[in-house]
């Protein structure tokens, strides 16, 4: 499924992705946070940043599996 | 010293983050803008417009919208009486020239067994030219008539192609002039999908390549074959001049577009294939002969199961 129907516009399932991943990495950032576990982390926006591609792959490639 | 190494160890886990975070990067980089696919697709087939080869009301139409009719069906029929009264008009007149013709036949005979003494040479060339006069005469009347008879025939339209009408706007009574097409009619032996590919992606485009075809909207998934590469698109930046010299638009331009180059898809057969719409939008995904469709981190994925057989052999041996 490339495209997502926004009731008749058909926007890149990119995009859709892509919003879908920065709510997943906010959410497991506030995890992370709760759970202290950014102790362990040396650099706190990058390590944020990588998360968020992490997320982005793991739900375009579930995604593709799906359909 | 304890410091240090909980400082690497933070080092260590942003670090390895990172690292995935970029192989996935350019995974989906790969997936996204240089893997053999676009949105940008449509069905597509030759549409031949129905003209009629004589002027005339119309008197009848046969078809209905959308109809599928195959080569040699009659469209519509053209009020035929005109061409049958023309008919009726150049056989009458073949029937005159044809006396004409047997009256300077049996002169021409007559004068030819009369001896020289009798007949001046003279007058039987003159016979001569009056019969061969006659013949060419009855000769082109019998032509006209074989034309009358011609645009009676062509009063019925037919289909010339295997196909649907579509958009048909002709009723009874509507007047049709010669060569002017009033309606469509979409070849189905022609249907194909063409893939509208940004010129990045063609060379990773093979003719024979397995291709699948997803139409917007879901539904149907049809398969087909690379068929071609157009051979050439306009070159924008290259204008007219008036004095057959180059003229190229000096544009220099930081962003610039990859353009479209059409790919022409041969579906597989199938009962879906025969009813697309033509103009339909498709997705069209192009394999590798022997790949497996590309999806995004599909590459990882492959290359992590060949790394897996990789190290289970090692064990193994």
């Amino acid at each position: 499924m490339p495209d997502i129907d926004l009731y008749g516009v058909f926007v890149p399932a990119l995009l859709v992705y892509a919003v879908l991943a920065f709510g997943v990495s906010l959410v497991l950032r506030r995890l992370l946070a709760r759970a202290g576990l950014y102790r362990f982390v040396w650099h706190r926006p990058l390590f944020d940043l990588a998360l968020t591609v992490v997320c982005l792959g793991a739900i375009a490639a579930a995604a593709a599996r799906l359909t | 010293m304890s410091r240090l190494f909980r400082f690497l160890g933070r080092f260590a886990v942003t670090g390895a983050l990172l690292v995935v975070a970029l192989v996935v990067g350019v995974a989906l980089w790969d997936y996204y803008l240089d893997a053999p696919w676009t949105r940008d697709g449509r069905v597509r087939a030759e549409v031949v417009g129905v003209a009629p080869d004589v002027s005339g009301l119309v008197r009848e139409v046969v078809v209905r919208d959308n109809q599928a009719v195959t080569r040699g069906d009659v469209l519509f029929r053209i009020d035929p009486e005109r061409f049958a009264l023309a008919l009726r008009q150049a056989e009458a007149v073949v029937a005159g020239r044809k006396a004409t013709l047997t009256q300077a036949e049996a002169d021409l005979a007559r004068y030819r067994q009369l001896s020289d003494n009798v007949v001046s040479q003279q007058r039987l060339e003159a016979a001569l030219a009056t019969e061969e006069g006659a013949r060419a005469a009855h000769d082109q009347a019998v032509a006209d008539r074989d034309l009358a008879k011609l645009n009676l025939d062509r009063s019925e339209v037919r289909a010339a192609v295997n196909g649907r009408i579509t958009n048909l706007d002709l009723r009874p009574g509507a007047y049709v002039a010669t060569g002017r097409a009033v309606m469509a009619l979409v070849d189905s032996d022609t249907l194909h999908v063409e893939g509208y590919f940004e010129e990045t992606k063609l060379h990773r485009i093979r003719i024979g390549d397995p291709v699948s075809v997803h139409l917007m909207g879901g539904g149907v998934d049809l398969s087909g074959r690379v068929e071609s590469v157009a051979a050439g698109i306009e070159d924008r930046e290259r204008g007219a001049s008036a004095n057959l010299l180059a003229n190229i638009n000096p544009t220099f331009a930081w962003v610039r577009l990859a353009q479209r180059v059409p790919v022409r898809i041969a579906l597989d057969p199938s009962p879906e294939a025969r009813q697309l719409t033509i103009g339909r939008t498709a997705t069209v995904v192009v394999r590798p002969a022997d790949g497996a469709e590309p999806r995004p981190l599909g590459g990882l994925w492959r290359g992590w199961e060949a790394l897996k057989g990789n190290l289970a052999g090692q064990r193994r041996s």
